[in-house]
């Protein structure tokens, strides 16, 4: 077991849980980079109105929709799958017509924010 | 390899029995609520982890994560009553590491539960065990002593991870203001524009985290070093929403929970002599004084 943790720790990625490095907040980031943040937008059924969607709602957390959204963006498809799984778990909310996937970019200069980027990663309509 | 086995209370095994195996429905149902809804989540969004593959575990469906979770509550209220202590403590240790393996497998890794999973593995290694009993015995001394040693592990192998994916650097960095960022809530949003402090915050981390060994040294060096430890997780959460609740559990093997229980024994003593189900009527008390 120690041996496993501390091999793990040196030569392995997360996918070796419980034996992989312990990499939460490891990540160096760049006092003159960015910080990317991702989220989840859409529109309801019968509005045109835009609102934010909790990625909770569709059985992930934010950082899962992270991890997966470079598949998201070259198959669409995912996107079609993961609001038909919001249906099945938040059957009390209106059902969605549009869906996208935004990911925002905080510009730091000397690691204080000095601007903010948006684009869209992938998209889904009904 | 003698301090390894060193012998500590018995009745500790006991406290930290009952405050685990109830922590877990609190986990499943509330803290951690998430998981279970993986069971909805499309297969083609599940990345298994080694151990997934290594087992061929097939990807979480509802019928399989329903199942695993009403085991494991079952099993973990089982437990907590302390009755077939090995038998209910190791099927708690293995339905609990499947559910990590549901929770794990998006794409994104905790590692709060490393100390918590070690500590269900290790539980069920001792016998039966009473409340406040402050016998100290060997098999007792080598379980808690994997706990603590999974805990310092935790704090010193995250140090270790800080260097090598960020580098010697990592404390000068942003780090800490990437987390405000993205989970910031109104204590420590302000924090953004004192960027001298997140960086002096940034070397502590690693200060404390390298120095975590001095968990191991006993007396008011340990004391100290966990109250500070529960006070620091205590902010983070304040600060970014973020608290690693199995890990807390799994610090609590440092905490004399024994004199604890058997405080809260001798309160209730009174109450189960009047109340209890062996309690005597007005009358037998009267007759006996």
């Amino acid at each position: 077991m120690t041996t496993l943790t501390l091999l793990g720790s040196r030569y392995s990625q997360d996918e070796a849980f419980p034996f992989g490095p312990m990499s939460q907040f490891a990540f160096r980031t760049v006092p003159d980079g960015r910080i990317d943040v991702a989220s989840l937008r859409g529109t309801v059924e019968g509005s045109t109105a835009e609102a934010p969607l909790s990625t909770a709602s569709f059985g992930l957390r934010r950082a899962e929709v992270e991890g997966s959204m470079g598949r998201m963006a070259a198959d669409p498809t995912l996107l079609a799958e993961l609001v038909h799984a919001r249906e099945k778990i938040r059957r009390d909310l209106p059902r969605l017509s549009y869906v996208r996937i935004v990911q925002t970019n905080y510009l730091l200069k000397a690691g204080r924010r000095v601007g903010l980027r948006e684009s869209t990663v992938a998209q889904w309509r009904r | 390899m003698k301090w390894l086995f060193a012998p500590q209370p018995r009745g500790r095994i006991a406290a930290l029995r009952t405050i685990a195996y109830l922590f877990i429905p609190v986990d499943v149902l509330l803290t951690t609520s998430w998981v279970a809804k993986h069971a909805d989540v499309p297969g083609s969004l599940y990345r298994p982890l080694y151990v997934g593959r290594l087992l061929h575990l097939p990807a979480p469906g509802p019928v399989s994560v329903r199942l695993v979770m009403a085991l494991l509550l079952g099993c973990a209220f089982a437990a907590a009553t302390g009755r077939l202590p090995r038998l209910l403590g190791a099927a708690v240790a293995v339905l609990y590491a499947w559910w990590m393996v549901v929770a794990m497998s998006y794409g994104k890794v905790d590692h709060d539960r490393f100390a918590f999973l070690v500590l269900l593995a290790v539980l069920p290694t001792v016998g039966p065990a009473r409340q406040g009993d402050g016998t100290e015995d060997e098999s007792s001394g080598w379980a808690l002593r994997c706990i603590q040693l999974a805990v310092v592990a935790t704090y010193f192998l995250a140090a270790v991870a800080k260097f090598r994916f960020g580098g010697f650097d990592w404390a000068t960095g942003a780090t800490l203001s990437r987390a405000i960022l993205r989970r910031g809530t109104f204590a420590s949003r302000p924090l953004l524009s004192v960027r001298w402090l997140l960086v002096a915050m940034q070397f502590a981390m690693i200060g404390f985290e390298l120095a975590s060994p001095l968990l191991l040294r006993g007396g008011r060096v340990t004391k100290r070093f966990v109250l500070f430890l529960y006070a620091f997780h205590a902010a983070s959460f304040v600060g970014i929403g973020i608290v690693f609740l199995p890990h807390l559990v799994a610090l609590l093997a440092f905490v004399p929970l024994e004199r604890g229980a058997a405080i809260v024994a001798a309160r209730l003593r009174p109450w189960r002599r009047t109340f209890g189900p062996f309690a005597q009527s007005p009358a037998a008390v009267h007759n006996r004084s």
